[in-house]
């Protein structure tokens, strides 16, 4: 067992000799949500990036992935971290809302939420631990529409996956953020979800207590949660992370 | 002198290679106890995935077996212009990327894709289902046999084949009696391995078929939905996969003497790569 170990730490020198250290100083290596894919590196083009499901970024951090900064699609993940000591104390850095995209052949005839409960339709949704999926359990549940999870077909691991298989046809309709939606205008129609069944999707960013690099971290929430930031977020589509006063 | 600091040499990295390939393997046991792996028989998920990952992977090598043995047996005996290229083609999913795979499945037999429409037309719908695992499945894993079956049966004498046909023996008699028997234990080694690899597919089958749950959730597609849910459960499947691929790999090896004293003895049966 032992010689086995060193054998595999000889292994790993030397494949590390090979390749340039990737963490150099400069540049914050930042674990966002998948649906923040294009916005992000517009508001800071020179930081590096791993996009994917929150719930997998969550876990790998939680391994000891070389993360600077945690971006998620939901407050829960970066609370839970913060609760381990693991990043910082999270703030809300955007919101955004559910909708439900169909194919612009639109191929099972989906006209609104209420006909996903059309028999043997092809929903495609994400898994319940991704941040999109639950949100998506609780438009259902909102709209008393749970049935229709016999029509699921696929759990995705992210909502781009999602996205990307109502994109190409495969699926009758899914269920992403209006901002996914945006990306592919001409490739998805939306439906939308009315405003009392939205869930409360708030985004949470937070610096990793492991990060060797914590000054450019703290320096990247700040842009992100800055008018600069905002302003990108919201040409996405992203609402501003504060909600504007009701006028009354 | 030199002779011993050569051997050591070669015994320092043959150790090296051993370690790396192994300590992942062997990472996996000491996080679960084997009573664990018992206990996770009782998760839905998992057996679901168990379920899914035997009944697609078995279809698929019936299927790899069926179509595979036959382009296999044509390309290792006629010579044509253009051979070389097609075994290339035909070998060609082995290096790409399965996500590669994927695209091109859904490209193919997707719901708008070349084959898909006229399919759909036919009201056999395959992204999804099943069906499109067990797609993935063979389409990853096939060349893993069909590569291995072109050299064994290449490795038979045509001296024999040409004997058999002299004494009367037609082509097909010729093939089952001469030709398949003296490939036997090349073809079972491809098909091991193509087993194994199609048991292990991921990257295809979740661009492709989606993952559900009793569906077309597979054993490593659970493995990467457990990952974030629950660590411990999808280490414990992992070491699950092991065993089974363990298992499935030395039994082939020892069941059809898959060893190296046959090899050099019967040099018919030896070219197995």
């Amino acid at each position: 067992m032992k010689t086995v170990a060193a054998a595999a730490v000889i292994v790993i020198v030397l494949a590390s000799g090979g390749v340039a250290s990737g963490s150099s100083k400069a540049t914050v290596s930042v674990y966002a949500a998948a649906s923040l894919t294009d916005a992000f590196p517009k508001i800071a083009p020179g930081a590096k990036y791993s996009f994917a499901g929150s719930n997998t970024l969550a876990a790998q951090i939680r391994l000891g992935a070389p993360a600077d900064v945690f971006a998620s699609a939901n407050m829960t993940l970066p609370e839970q971290l913060y609760k381990d000591k693991r990043c910082s104390k999270p703030v809300v850095f955007t919101r955004n809302r559910l909708t439900v995209i169909v194919p612009k052949s639109n191929p099972a005839n989906i006209n609104s939420v209420y006909d996903l409960r059309k028999h043997g339709i092809r929903l495609v949704i994400a898994g319940p631990t991704v941040p999109v999926g639950s949100y998506t359990l609780q438009v259902l549940r909102n709209m008393n529409l749970t049935g229709v999870l016999a029509n699921v077909v696929s759990r995705e691991t992210d909502v781009r996956e999602v996205l990307a298989k109502i994109a190409l046809g495969e699926g009758d309709a899914g269920f992403v953020y209006s901002t996914d939606a945006k990306t592919v205008p001409g490739k998805v129609r939306t439906l939308k979800i009315p405003a009392w069944a939205q869930p409360k999707v708030q985004y949470g960013i937070c610096v990793v207590s492991a990060s060797s690099n914590k000054a450019a971290a703290r320096a990247f929430v700040k842009r992100v949660i800055g008018p600069a930031g905002q302003k990108i977020l919201v040409r996405y589509g992203f609402l501003p992370r504060v909600k504007p006063k009701a006028p009354h | 002198m030199r002779k011993a600091g050569w051997a050591a040499l070669v015994f320092l990295a043959a150790a090296v290679g051993l370690g790396f390939l192994t300590l992942p393997v062997v990472a996996l046991f000491t996080r679960v106890p084997p009573g664990e792996l018992v206990r996770l028989l009782g998760n839905p998920v998992v057996r679901d995935a168990i379920v899914v990952s035997l009944k697609t992977t078995l279809i698929a090598q019936v299927l790899i077996l069926l179509f595979g043995t036959p382009l296999a047996y044509l390309l290792a005996t006629r010579r044509f212009p253009g051979r070389q290229v097609l075994v290339t083609l035909v070998e060609l999913p082995l290096v790409l990327p399965p996500a590669v795979a994927g695209i091109g499945l859904l490209a193919a037999l997707g719901r708008f894709g070349l084959l898909g429409s006229t399919l759909d037309a036919f009201g056999l719908r395959i992204g999804f289902t099943q069906t499109a695992v067990v797609l993935a499945v063979a389409f990853v894993a096939g060349p893993f046999y069909v590569r291995t079956a072109i050299a064994s049966f290449e490795g038979v004498d045509p001296n024999l084949v040409a004997a058999s046909r002299t004494l009367g023996a037609g082509p097909a008699r010729t093939f089952f009696r001469v030709a398949l028997p003296l490939a036997g234990s090349g073809l079972a080694a491809g098909e091991a391995l193509a087993f194994a690899r199609g048991l292990g597919e991921f990257g295809a089958t979740i661009m492709f078929a989606g993952s559900l749950q009793g569906v077309t959730q597979t054993l490593p597609l659970a493995i990467y939905a457990q990952f974030e849910a629950d660590f411990d459960v999808a280490v414990a499947m992992g070491a699950l996969l092991v065993v089974v691929s363990f298992a499935l790999l030395l039994s082939l090896k020892l069941v059809f003497g898959w060893q190296p004293s046959q090899r050099t003895s019967h040099s018919v049966f030896a070219r197995t790569s």
